[in-house]
């Protein structure tokens, strides 16, 4: 069963002021967004899949199926996100709309205009958001969004900058395979070592999960972020129709690529089908899909070798994402596991409903679980010589951090250039350059002397931040980045007022509205934590905390939102002492091995 | 750039309510890492105001670095080792005998990665692809046997820390330093054959 970290009593009063939240599944073929309703989740809407398809016309933007099969339609863009035009090489020829762009990120052209894959993704995200506010019945205060367990750094930011984009508070960037495991785990009770299967449309994961008493613990994950059902329908279509040559539009590569993806999907419960003056068998189907199939089976190999498992060992194999359902693809994982796959959820809609309860948990919901999910590709910096240090290696337990201290090279070196990485291969060209910066300011010394230290921190979406001190001399210096693939924060602030562009009043109001809420619980929260713990609290420091109150309950009086989150930072940051005062001493009670509930009752909301 | 140090956690098996000690259950580790990640979890304080949301994600991160080092017997012997006032630099004295096997060694995989490589005719041909196939197996039988005697090692460590013999400790980890280094380069050999 799942451990109860719930205060015993509080659920009814959650209940009541249970936020709204969902889960959403941004997938390279379909999207779905789900919630937590009485208890269990479920996707909203009556067809549940939103084709990830945008059409983008002179006045009017569609998405979904009223957006697919219209000429320049533009889909699949989750293979471009956070991807720079080096990455994209191979795939290329076989996409139905141009790109541009350099090494760092790409665009595309559709319909005479020039768009980013963030903005596309971002206008999938509104359509789902919409969807989920209608059904629900309000405005929706967080969403957990899911993507690859194998996306780097540079997805991941651009995932999270498409959410913003869309005006979704993100709670939390979830892998695809840890939401399946949540959804299968609670669904069926299991216990013990899985390995999660999920083959989308685009990308593939390959995770192994220990799941006991409401924790998912991920041991490993691997995988291909370009690799899905995707490739399967090109490569057929290049087998029976032939590569595309010049003068062919992009139009009938686009024809020709979406045919085949319907004979694959018929051969799902047929033998054979005709096509193009050609029967094509599910053997066909078959013998063209091997090499895919043998790069799947090499990642789920590798996986098994990090986490130090023989498939012997494993409990299941759950299978996920809309690739397998066909029979090919069922075979081959039967044959690499030696066992029979789990296949009993939807396998399109397993991912949604596991970030639905994943943001119920967040909220505050019921649900009790743990998730501890890993880095899955090391990180680590340049050294001299092209050669990667690696501080943080891949299936570490996020949230981690990691510092190393590094010396200069070179005698009288004032700069230290910074340039981090992300990958398993032993030079950093070879890898992913997630981001570049020079600290300055080193004062000139022998070679070796001056001392710079670095820090890698990863927060629980898997996402770095750096730091770099210099040390030598006492006087530190102090840079951070954020690796920013898609955009600058200034690029999706900017984007984001033009989005609106004559909606800007409306987001000002919806701003307005969440702040008030947010103000409403911070304040509650407050005085209720000042009077029962009254003991732990200075003079000085409840005085200032009054004042900071009493400033949040004017701005939120005003209908200026910036002015109410300065307001409430300014709470935050007058109270912390106190809220590290009370945190210490929950953490005290864990040490004596009091439960946390005990020593805090009315600790959380 | 050049490395000169890092850091670990200052109190590893203290956060996770372990005694300081080499010999331990892997399973009782992973229990001791679970009843804590339940307590301490930065997702349990997901709506609390934003001091205690860094407070707890410090908290979190913490205790998942504490688990790498504890977890992980190399990482927990080198720990240990720290503890007791013995640090490894990374210009270490080794023995000639080591140093030489090492080198035949890696030279030995250096040609594994080569074989085949010289005046490819024509790239993606199937020849290609059959020497990338005989290389990767050259490499996997070279790693397979090097993980072998990785474990041998990692499994004489108990006895040494038994006999509390800091210098064989140290000895044995200035070994398993070379051997991983050789098991992570048989790996990034493999992704590029991928």
């Amino acid at each position: 069963m799942l451990m109860q970290i719930a205060e015993p009593g509080q659920s009814k009063v959650k209940e009541a002021c249970k936020p709204r939240v969902v889960g959403i599944d941004l997938g390279t073929t379909n999207s779905l967004v789900a919630h937590v309703e009485d208890g269990g989740p479920k996707c909203i809407g009556e067809d549940p899949l939103v084709p990830s398809v945008v059409w983008y016309g002179e006045a009017s933007v569609l998405v979904g199926r009223a957006a697919e099969g219209r000429p320049g339609a533009v889909a699949s863009v989750k293979r471009l996100i956070g991807r720079g035009m080096k990455d994209l090489a191979g795939v290329r020829a076989m996409l139905p709309y141009e790109l541009e762009g350099d090494d760092r990120a790409v665009k595309l052209r559709a319909a005479g205009r020039t768009i980013s894959p963030v903005e596309v993704s971002a206008d999938i995200l509104k359509t789902l958001k919409l969807r989920a506010e209608t059904a629900l019945g309000g405005p929706i205060e967080g969403a957990v969004i899911t993507v690859p367990a194998y996306f780097d750094d540079a997805q991941r930011q651009a995932t999270r900058d498409a959410a913003r984009l869309a005006g979704l508070e993100v709670m939390r960037l979830m892998a695809e395979p840890t939401a399946a495991a949540v959804a299968y785990g609670l669904d069926r009770g299991s216990k013990g070592l899985y390995a999660v299967f999920d083959l989308g449309g685009g990308t593939f994961d390959i995770s192994i999960l220990k799941l006991v008493d409401g924790v998912f613990e991920v041991k490993a994950t691997g995988g291909d972020s370009a690799l899905g059902g995707d490739d399967l329908d090109r490569a057929l279509a290049k087998e029976y129709v032939g590569p595309p040559a010049d003068g062919v539009s992009r139009l009938d590569v686009a024809t020709a690529v979406a045919e085949a993806r319907r004979v694959k999907e018929a051969l799902t419960d047929r033998e054979r089908v005709d096509w193009r003056g050609h029967t094509v068998a599910r053997d066909d189907l078959r013998r063209i899909a091997q090499p895919l199939l043998d790069r799947c089976g090499r990642a789920c190999r590798r996986v098994l070798k990090d986490a130090e498992l023989a498939r012997e060992q494993l409990d299941g194999v759950i299978l996920v994402g809309g690739s397998t359902r066909s029979p090919v693809v069922r075979d081959y994982v039967r044959e690499v596991f030696g066992r029979e796959p789990l296949c009993d959820l939807d396998p399109d809609q397993v991912v949604a409903l596991g970030a639905a309860v994943q943001a119920d948990v967040l909220a505050g919901g019921d649900h009790k679980l743990v998730l501890l999910d890993v880095v899955p590709l090391s990180l680590g910096v340049e050294m001299m010589g092209g050669v990667v240090e690696k501080l943080v290696h891949r299936q570490t337990t996020i949230p981690c951090g990691a510092t190393q201290t590094f010396t200069t090279y070179a005698d009288n070196q004032t700069g230290f250039d910074i340039h981090i990485v992300q990958g398993e291969r032993e030079t950093a060209d070879a890898c992913r350059s997630l981001a570049r910066f020079v600290l300055r300011g080193v004062p000139p010394m022998i070679a070796g002397m001056a001392r710079v230290e670095i820090t890698f921190l990863v927060d629980a979406d898997g996402l770095l931040r750096v730091t770099a001190k210099e040390l030598a001399t006492g006087v530190e210096t102090s840079i951070e980045v954020k690796p920013s693939y898609g955009l600058t924060d200034e690029e999706v602030e900017r984007m984001l007022v033009e989005s609106f562009d004559h909606a800007e009043d409306d987001l000002a109001r919806r701003n307005l509205a969440v702040e008030r809420v947010e103000a409403d619980r911070i304040l509650a929260a407050t005085r209720g934590a000042f009077a029962s713990d009254d003991g732990l609290l200075e003079p000085d420091i409840r005085a200032a905390g009054e004042r900071a109150m009493a400033d949040l309950e004017v701005a939120a009086r005003g209908d200026d939102y910036l002015k109410i989150r300065a307001a409430i930072e300014a709470l935050d940051l007058a109270t912390k002492p106190f809220a590290q005062a009370r945190m210490n001493r929950a953490i005290e009670a864990q040490l004596r091995g009091k439960s946390i509930d005990e020593a805090e009752a009315g600790m959380e909301r | 750039m050049e490395r000169a140090s890092s850091s670990s956690s200052p109190d590893a098996f203290g956060l996770l309510g372990l005694p300081e000690r080499f010999d331990l259950d892997p399973a009782v580790i992973e229990q001791a890492f679970f009843d804590k990640s339940k307590d301490l979890h930065a997702d349990r304080f997901a709506s609390a105001p934003a001091a205690e949301r860094v407070a707890a994600l410090s908290r979190s991160r913490a205790l998942n670095d504490a688990y790498q080092v504890v977890k992980k017997p190399v990482a927990r012997a080198e720990y240990l080792l720290a503890r007791a006032g013995v640090t490894i630099g990374d210009n270490e004295r080794v023995e000639p005998e080591l140093l030489m096997e090492v080198l035949e060694l890696r030279e030995e995989l250096a040609e594994a990665k080569g074989a085949g490589k010289v005046a490819v005719a024509s790239v993606g041909s199937a020849d290609e692809r059959g020497d990338a196939q005989r290389r990767a197996a050259t490499i996997e039988a070279l790693r397979a046997n090097m993980a072998g005697r990785r474990d041998a090692a990692v499994g004489a460590l108990a006895q040494l820390f038994e006999r509390a013999d800091l210098a064989a400790i140290k000895k044995q980890l200035i070994l398993l330093r070379y051997l991983d280094r050789y098991l992570e380069e048989c790996d990034a050999a493999l992704d590029a054959e991928d």
